[in-house]
């Protein structure tokens, strides 16, 4: 405090700050509650962004650029599959420079000397659907090679690796070596091989030998130059009965449980991006309403309303800045933990951007509080009066 | 107690903010655990529904219906188990079905089996189902013969069964052998041959696990509830959206804690009061309780009765269900968190001396 008596504006942190030593209990919970809603937040975008990259990684990083789906299987690479006189068509349509069967399938396979599942897509090597995040290694090039998902490298799919698919009773085993791993290409949160079209149908027969044949899930199309992917995709669903052609964006966008899962967390988390600023601007109304007289009297021995809305911003501030650092711990162990093997990493993009976008709406919210004290009248010291309700 | 509702009435407006927080907080708590139900709810309904005591999976499916495949050969060796009493075939299809009169497609599960579940009849003649109420939803009604898969295969609806969905896609329960047909005719790579299933129901008595699978050598039996367990997803999702539910609880305990400890700072004067003239301690407190509770059960009605509406808004597409159990629970819950919050102002009110009561009360 200034030797007059009065508050000057470098008071304002002062009171701030003298404040808070005073009520630790009050403002610790605050910003307990505040940190816990943050990492609410930052782990629900985590979980969102791993939830979508993770289940369909492998479709959005292949080379197709359109993919062409059984109109029945509602855009489920699970329950495609191409019949060859689609097959045959598809390749006739304006704009198609290539077209490739694509086959996708859950194996049960021995990697690492441990039994796990695995996702094989099989593509014609050379030709698209290809894995394009290639970080290290190369293509396969020959029939047994693969590439696998780098996020699973340490689970027995690291380069040099062999992973056996299991096969059922009277099926014969297939085995791949992984010869590169691609970024950012798992499926369904499991570990992926990309490999030979020819394996993938091995595979196939290997869980199933009673299979009378072996169709692709979806056929891959490379454009030709020039031409515009979601017009040849318009141009095949129209052309080829029974078949429903998405670029690769289309493809990823509609997944089964893309949408939802997005608008589910999309309710979930403005919800909590309203409740943080409310709980911060509920806290700082309440203790203004408190401290009335003191405010009043503060006023009324010369300290400028700047000064004292000053300190009260700067305990918001500091509150939110607080729960922020404390949501980050939370976040970083979380994801240290594992987080259910989604691989949820701690970025600090998202933790900045989440922490400043709580900052201002707290800061909007307080301005209810701050409204009040600039409506004090210091006169209203001398009649024992404090904030207007 | 009467001192704490009149406050209440008197002067709403000082526990509108406490209130609107907890409203968000439990609308929250119940979308997060309606997706939470509905996920569970939607995938499992198929296999919650079975009448089993064991269900036996082929060993290299890692507990996978999907994946799993037993012959004859399998099955004659689980019947020849000591203590089975009966055994079934299952088998399950995921395909979209065209209905008729409606653009959409629906996604519906078949499913192929033997030994009737809970609230299924006996199976349907071959070529007709008994199809989960579900449906209607997607506009199939009693007798419209649905085009399963590429192959448009016919099924016959004959009646409705409920909660027998299987990987939030419809059940439509028919013969094995109508299962087969559909599943050869529609998946060529995923054929069955007569007499192979995917999985087999028992019904039996003692450890059938380990007996069933050390006579066979090529199986991996479950219980019907680890079967549930193992299906994907099942166990992350709940583990993931308890931790969100139950740290959302911790927040509703903050918040409740906080709101009333400031509360009971601005009373100090009066409770001084209250108790000079011989109120106790236990007496207030029990008002501050009453005041948390009051304030969470309002919050939880409208915040009931929106996430009511949020549910009529979303798309059918979010697999959001909002059960008795689960508002029973989210009440429950918001009650122990607002008694438990309100208890951190137990300590300020003990501590209230009432002779502090003589010159300082306002």
């Amino acid at each position: 405090m200034s030797p007059a008596g009065a508050l000057c504006h470098s008071d304002g942190v002062f009171l701030a700050l003298n404040e808070m030593r005073r009520a630790k209990v009050r403002f610790g919970l605050l910003a307990g509650a505040v940190g816990l809603l943050v990492f609410l937040i930052l782990f629900q975008q985590a979980l969102l962004s791993g939830l979508v990259n993770q289940f369909i990684g492998a479709l959005k990083n292949q080379s197709a650029d359109v993919l062409v789906y059984n109109s029945q299987a509602r855009k489920n690479l699970e329950g495609s599959i191409i019949l060859p006189d689609q097959q045959a068509a598809i390749e006739t349509v304006d704009g198609v420079a290539v077209s490739a069967p694509l086959g996708e399938g859950t194996f049960t396979v021995i990697a690492g000397d441990e039994e796990q599942d695995a996702v094989v897509f099989g593509y014609r090597l050379g030709g698209p659907g290809e894995p394009t995040t290639l970080i290290e290694g190369r293509l396969p090039e020959v029939p047994g090679e693969a590439v696998a998902s780098s996020r699973n490298a340490e689970d027995g799919f690291d380069i040099g690796d062999t992973v056996e698919l299991v096969p059922n009773l009277g099926g014969v085993a297939t085995t791949f070596q992984v010869v590169g791993l691609a970024e950012e290409i798992n499926y369904s949160v499991s570990p992926v091989l990309f490999v030979d079209f020819a394996d993938y149908e091995a595979a196939r027969r290997g869980v199933n030998p009673d299979a009378t044949d072996v169709l692709p899930s979806v056929i891959a199309v490379r454009v030709a130059d020039g031409a515009v992917a979601e017009q040849v995709a318009g141009a095949i669903s129209e052309a080829v009965d029974g078949t429903e052609a998405l670029t690769r964006q289309q493809a990823v966008d509609g997944s089964p449980g893309v949408a939802s899962v997005r608008q589910s967390f999309s309710v979930i988390l403005l919800l909590f991006y309203l409740v943080v600023p409310l709980v911060t601007g509920l806290f700082f109304l309440i203790v203004t309403f408190q401290k009335a007289g003191a405010l009043t009297l503060l006023r009324a021995i010369g300290s400028p309303a700047g000064t004292l809305v000053r300190s009260l911003l700067i305990q918001v501030v500091i509150v939110v800045l607080a729960g922020a650092a404390l949501a980050t711990v939370l976040f970083w162990l979380t994801a240290r933990g594992g987080a259910g093997g989604l691989g949820i990493t701690v970025e600090p993009k998202p933790v900045i951007a989440t922490t400043l976008a709580v900052l201002v709406l707290s800061l909007l919210t307080s301005l209810a509080a701050a409204r009040r004290v600039l409506r004090i009248d210091p006169i209203a010291a001398t009649t024992g009066a404090g904030v207007q309700v | 107690m009467n001192l704490a509702l009149t406050e209440l009435r008197r002067r709403p407006s000082r526990f509108t903010v406490a209130t609107i927080v907890l409203t968000f907080l439990s609308l929250l708590l119940l979308l997060l655990g309606g997706l939470l139900d509905g996920l569970y709810l939607g995938s499992t309904g198929a296999i919650r529904a079975q009448d089993a005591d064991a269900i036996v999976y082929s060993e290299t499916a890692r507990d996978s219906f999907l994946r799993s495949r037993l012959t004859s050969d399998v099955r004659d060796a689980v019947e020849g188990v000591d203590g089975v009493d009966m055994v079934g075939g299952l088998g399950f299809t995921l395909l979209g079905a065209v209905v008729p009169g409606e653009r959409e497609l629906a996604d519906v599960a078949i499913v192929g089996y033997e030994l009737a579940p809970d609230g299924v009849p006996d199976p349907p003649p071959a070529g007709h189902a008994w199809a989960d109420s579900t449906l209607q939803d997607a506009g199939v009604s009693i007798g419209d013969t649905l085009l399963l898969g590429p192959a448009a295969t016919p099924i016959v609806v004959d009646a409705w069964v409920d909660d027998t969905n299987y990987l939030q896609q419809s059940g439509l329960w028919v013969t094995l052998d109508t299962w087969r047909a559909v599943q050869n005719a529609n998946r060529p790579d995923a054929f069955v041959v007569e007499g192979v299933v995917q999985v087999l129901v028992v019904r039996g008595d003692g450890d059938l696990r380990s007996t069933i699978d050390t006579a066979t050598g090529t199986t991996s039996t479950l219980t019907r509830e680890e079967a549930v367990n193992a299906l994907p997803g099942v166990e992350q999702q709940r583990s993931t959206f308890n931790a969100i539910i139950f740290s959302t609880l911790a927040v509703v305990l903050a918040v409740v804690g906080l709101f009333f400890s400031l509360l009971t700072l601005e009373r100090i004067g009066l409770y001084g009061v209250l108790k000079a003239i011989g109120a106790s301690t236990r007496r207030l407190f029990g008002g501050v309780v009453v005041q948390a509770v009051v304030v969470a059960v309002i919050a939880f009605v409208i915040g009931g009765s929106l996430a009511a509406l949020v549910d009529r808004a979303l798309s059918g597409d979010v697999p959001l269900q909002l059960t008795i159990g689960r508002y029973a629970f989210t009440f429950a819950a918001l009650v122990v968190a607002a008694v438990l919050g309100s208890a951190i102002s137990l300590r300020r009110v003990t501590r209230i001396d009432p002779a502090s009561a003589i010159g300082s009360a306002t």
